[in-house]
């Protein structure tokens, strides 16, 4: 047992939310002590012999050319690490990706990240017994005869390249583009211990078994409401978590109450689903809310989003969840007047259930860790909807990638909305010169490429750009060549932030004048609908740090 | 009963003030309760004289030219054996062990932390 008489045991396997469930299981197998005596990360953990034939793969001729197989799972953080990297590999070599899990996960998952190679599943793990692999990621790379040259199991960006090099391609993975060099996977879905067989489907959101919360005891005579406002509170009365309420919450999700979610940065507390359960009771989500709660905290947790930065930094920013597809109306999300709002359940406790796990789980206590210096009143809950039904292009999800029927949460790290007021433009390029002008503001005035932006049309200015038949890239691209700080800007400030780094700055005219570009590409620049039918009211969000190297906006199926 | 109520406190925290009164309301602790292992930080070092200081940059405008006059100092005044310099490739997160990596032999890190 991991907990005895209420201590949770303290060991420290690894600094994967997987550890557990693989220290468990790996008690059991006697590759366990090779593991803990010998395992470097690079060491193949295969019975694979190099030089020798691999198995037989379903619609993999031995003579048809070198090829790399990857063994993944759907919810491994570095199976999903590793895919864009192995997107690149396979512009130029045969990459086949071998998912563990069945056909709803798999379709999630390649329609998520969008894998740019041939993805096939394992029914029984057949081949991931055939192969012996612990690990997942685990790669091997084949010969054109079909025999193993190289195996490894994690992620790591010199193997990758090296494996590149000797399928005759170009290196795949840079030293700093903002991913960890190399990141241990998670174990074998195959060796994990399943409840109904080990050829039973797999769970969809188990991710590791964590420590079981303790109970707290609230003597009669203290208010509970109380009492929870003061340990708990993001400075606002919560819902005491009781076991009664968490039990209600936990009817909305199938997932064992002990699995964990996520490790939520900066302190990497695992988020167990009761954990979020008890966080969602005290935001006061309905049980439904859990179906969103899990993807949403493993989506905060991604690291592209980079939250112990986020969580950490003296800026404004904080995690603005954008709601998309069906989802909105199921559980009746506002998207229209009062789009940010107190207009609407769904939108304030999701929001503000999240920013209270992000408290009480991952540790970012405002007088605390988190060191922002104005702070963001988004930070009590910061949640909005897609007004698809008065957006004239493409919803939101699907310029990421979804389908209009699959509901998605996208989070970007976010200053709070600047309000733009334009009633009296009547063409598409004056609106977005307006809008344009309140862009150039966005961190600072005189920095440019330092941050990216979300911009937040209201219904009324989507139609006057949509009614002149723009489309919304040509609205996006019109904005990057519209926005721009003009050099006299700089004149008489040395020194101020900005003036500095103008030797990287892109030179160019903007209505005769000569400016610096303000962002980096057109796709620095977000466009969403939301809000009411009446009022030309829209708003820009500055972001926090762009790109690899700070926070970049994740998007995630529900 | 000691034993008993030493365990509530260790369990309840702040409630253990109120032992011996009935327990009624249950909660889930909503808070992180993942075991975490504990460091004890190195003993203070009584003089910098022939040590080896590592000097961080974290990538923010100036920090260089903090370092530089600190280097300088610590090499002129307090005659340090050498000095480490390195810096992160982002201010925006966590040190790659690479970084860490360089540092690991000083006996004391000094980090520039902002601008």
């Amino acid at each position: 047992m991991l907990f005895t008489a209420g201590i949770p045991v303290t060991f420290w396997p690894a600094p994967n939310h997987k550890a557990v469930r693989t220290f468990w299981a790996l008690c059991g197998r006697s590759e366990f002590l090779r593991l803990c005596v010998y395992a470097p990360c690079d060491s193949p953990n295969t019975v694979l012999e190099l030089g020798h034939p691999a198995p037989a793969i379903p619609g993999l001729n031995p003579g048809s050319g070198a090829a790399l197989v990857v063994f993944f799972e759907t919810d491994c953080p570095t199976c999903r690490l590793a895919v864009p990297y192995l997107n690149k590999l396979a512009q130029g070599a045969r990459v086949i990706g071998i998912s563990q899990d069945d056909d709803a996960a798999t379709n999630a998952f390649v329609q998520q990240l969008a894998t740019a190679f041939t993805v096939q599943r394992d029914p029984g793990f057949v081949l991931s017994r055939a192969f012996d692999l612990t690990f997942v990621p685990s790669l091997f790379l084949l010969g054109s005869d079909g025999r193993v040259l190289r195996s490894h199991f994690g992620f790591d960006k010199s193997v990758l390249n090296e494996m590149a090099a000797r399928l005759q391609c170009s290196p795949v993975a840079e030293e700093f583009d903002g991913v960890p060099n190399s990141k241990p996977g998670c174990m074998s879905r195959h060796l994990e211990p399943q409840v109904d067989g080990e050829s039973g489907p797999a769970p969809v959101t188990a991710s590791a078994r964590g420590v079981p919360a303790s109970i707290m005891e609230i003597p009669d005579g203290e208010d509970p409401f109380e009492y929870c406002f003061r340990t708990f509170g993001d400075g606002l009365p919560v819902i005491p978590p009781t076991t009664e309420r968490i039990a209600r919450m936990l009817s909305g999700v199938s997932a064992e109450r002990s699995n964990v979610i996520a490790r939520v940065p900066p302190c990497y507390g695992e988020a167990t689903v009761e954990k979020i359960a008890a966080n969602a009771v005290m935001a006061g989500c309905v049980p439904d809310m859990m179906r969103v709660l899990l993807p949403l905290v493993r989506a905060v947790c991604d690291e592209h989003l980079n939250l112990h930065g986020v969580q950490a930094t003296t800026h404004f920013a904080a995690p603005l969840i954008i709601i998309n597809g069906p989802i909105r109306n199921e559980l009746r999300f506002a998207y229209r007047q009062n789009a940010f709002s107190n207009v609407a359940r769904a939108n304030s406790t999701l929001g503000r259930a999240l920013q209270l796990i992000l408290l009480n789980i991952g540790g970012a206590r405002p007088d605390g860790i988190d060191m922002s210096t104005l702070g963001n009143p988004g930070k009590f809950s910061y949640c909005i909807a897609e007004h698809e039904e008065a957006n004239p292009w493409e919803p939101f999800h699907v310029e990421r990638g979804f389908n209009r029927q699959q509901s998605a949460l996208t989070l970007f790290a976010a200053e709070a909305p600047h309000g733009i007021s334009e009633h009296t433009a009547r063409t598409p390029e004056q609106v977005l010169k307006s809008i344009s002008y309140a862009l150039a503001t966005v961190w600072t005035y005189r920095l440019c490429l330092g941050s990216d932006a979300l911009v937040v049309l209201s219904p009324e200015h989507a139609q006057t750009i949509h009614r002149a038949g723009w489309s919304k890239q040509q609205a996006r691209e019109f904005l990057f060549e519209n926005t721009g700080v003009p050099l006299r800007a700089y004149e008489g400030a040395p020194d101020a932030e900005g003036s500095q780094m103008v030797t990287k700055f892109q030179e160019i005219l903007i209505d005769g004048d000569r400016c610096y570009q303000k962002f980096r590409s057109p796709e620095s620049i977000r466009i969403i609908v939301a809000g009411g039918t009446a009022g030309k009211f829209s708003a820009v969000i500055g972001g926090w740090v762009a790109g690899p190297r700070g926070s970049e906006m994740v998007t995630y199926p529900i | 009963m000691r034993e008993k109520i030493a365990r509530r406190r260790f369990f309840f925290g702040r409630l253990s003030s109120l032992k011996g009164m009935k327990m009624s309301v249950k909660l889930i602790n909503p808070m992180n309760e993942t075991p975490v292992r504990v460091s004890v930080p190195p003993a203070r070092l009584r003089s910098l004289e022939g040590k080896t200081v590592g000097l961080l940059d974290i990538s923010k405008t100036g920090g260089n030219l903090f370092l530089d006059r600190l280097e300088q100092l610590l090499r002129e005044q307090f005659h340090v054996a050498s000095v480490v310099r390195t810096m992160k490739p982002t201010f925006a997160k966590p040190a790659p062990q690479v970084v860490i990596e360089q540092l690991r032999g000083a006996d004391a890190v000094i980090e520039a932390l902002a601008d």
